[in-house]
């Protein structure tokens, strides 16, 4: 093999068996790829000015680099949380929105939670009870994820993409129940609520169901395939 | 030297080759190799995942820069980065007068 396309054969050829080695966001893989490539470059450049031919110098970077397992596994934790703040970002930021918007829906005027809205049954509560508990582990799971893979990374010991599952799973008992308390209300008496902020919750809490389980899958994906061993 | 033992002190390795202004990811390597009299032995390929760990935890910054036709990601101490540099520092020289008054070369008693 000689020329530049013997050389692009050999370091393409490597940053292709890191590349399906890597998961989590497309962005951060593009990132640390064209980082990578760089860097065999640079490698490449010095091992020539050392006096290697320029596919010697190419082999001689790509080894130097290491085996393309030892590198992709590398940045497994890197790419685990950059997952784990992509899934958990939007959750933060809309969660407050959502709360406020089924606040508004429910007080409609007159403060009265949602438990105590006429026509809901009695058997609601615990139900309603156990939501709010999840949602408390969501908000526990989406602060936990944000402070272990900023900056407190290496000072609590962290399961990124565990806690994000935790994050997303957690929304949707509340959504669940929110919407079935506002179905049932909505059959009873449909004028009870101000048709804006009603509608904007309702929308708003299935956007959430559906993300929350795109959400997961993605978690447990991730996780799955950056175990050691799995290529 | 292991690379175990290495690994101990990378992220001080890595913030000390950085602490004369921002570098490539290539360049902090040539760095360790240099300044270790080519003894530092690490793949160069465990070095990028280090460096942005280090940028995760807020002690270096990143930023793609482009330098002679080629795009690279050039990291630059934060002030937090040269506080944890000043202690990595000031542990290892701790420690190291620790072992060396007791594995140092041996001092035979003075014998009159």
């Amino acid at each position: 093999m000689t020329g530049p396309g013997a050389v692009d054969e050999v370091i393409g050829a490597y940053l292709a068996e890191i590349a399906t080695r890597l998961t989590g966001p497309a962005r951060a893989r593009r990132d640390i790829l064209a980082e990578l490539e760089a860097g065999l470059a640079d490698a490449s450049d010095a091992h020539r000015a050392a006096g290697l031919s320029a596919v010697q110098a190419a082999r001689a970077a790509v080894a130097e680099f290491g085996g393309p397992e030892r590198v992709a596994e590398g940045f497994h934790a890197e790419l685990a949380a950059a997952q784990a703040r992509r899934v958990v970002l939007p959750l933060v930021t809309a969660g407050p929105l959502i709360g406020g918007l089924w606040t508004v829906t429910a007080m409609g005027g007159r403060t009265v939670p949602p438990w105590q809205w006429a026509g809901t049954p009695a058997e609601a509560r615990p139900v309603i009870v156990l939501a709010v508990l999840a949602l408390a582990a969501a908000i526990a799971g989406a602060l936990f994820t944000m402070a272990t893979t900023g900056r407190l990374v290496g000072r609590l010991p962290g399961r990124p993409l565990v806690t994000a599952a935790i994050a997303a799973a957690g929304t949707a008992p509340i959504d669940l129940t929110l919407l079935a308390l506002f179905a049932v209300q909505v059959a009873a008496t449909p004028s009870r609520f101000a048709v804006f902020p009603a509608a904007t919750a309702a929308a708003a809490s299935l956007i959430r169901l559906a993300y929350a389980g795109r959400a997961v899958r993605t978690c447990l994906a991730t996780r799955t395939l950056s175990r050691p061993g799995h290529s | 030297m292991s690379a175990q033992a290495l690994k101990g002190h990378l992220d001080g390795m890595l913030l000390a080759a950085l602490e004369d202004g921002p570098r490539h990811g290539y360049a902090v390597m040539e760095i360790l190799r240099a300044g270790s009299d080519g003894r530092f032995d690490l793949p160069t390929g465990t070095i990028y995942p280090a460096l942005r760990r280090l940028e995760r935890a807020g002690h270096v910054r990143a930023q793609w820069s482009e330098e002679g036709g080629r795009r690279r990601r050039v990291y630059e101490l934060t002030p937090s980065g040269r506080r944890t540099l000043d202690d990595e520092r000031h542990a290892w020289q701790e420690f190291s007068s620790a072992v060396t008054a007791l594995l140092g070369p041996h001092r035979r008693p003075v014998t009159s």
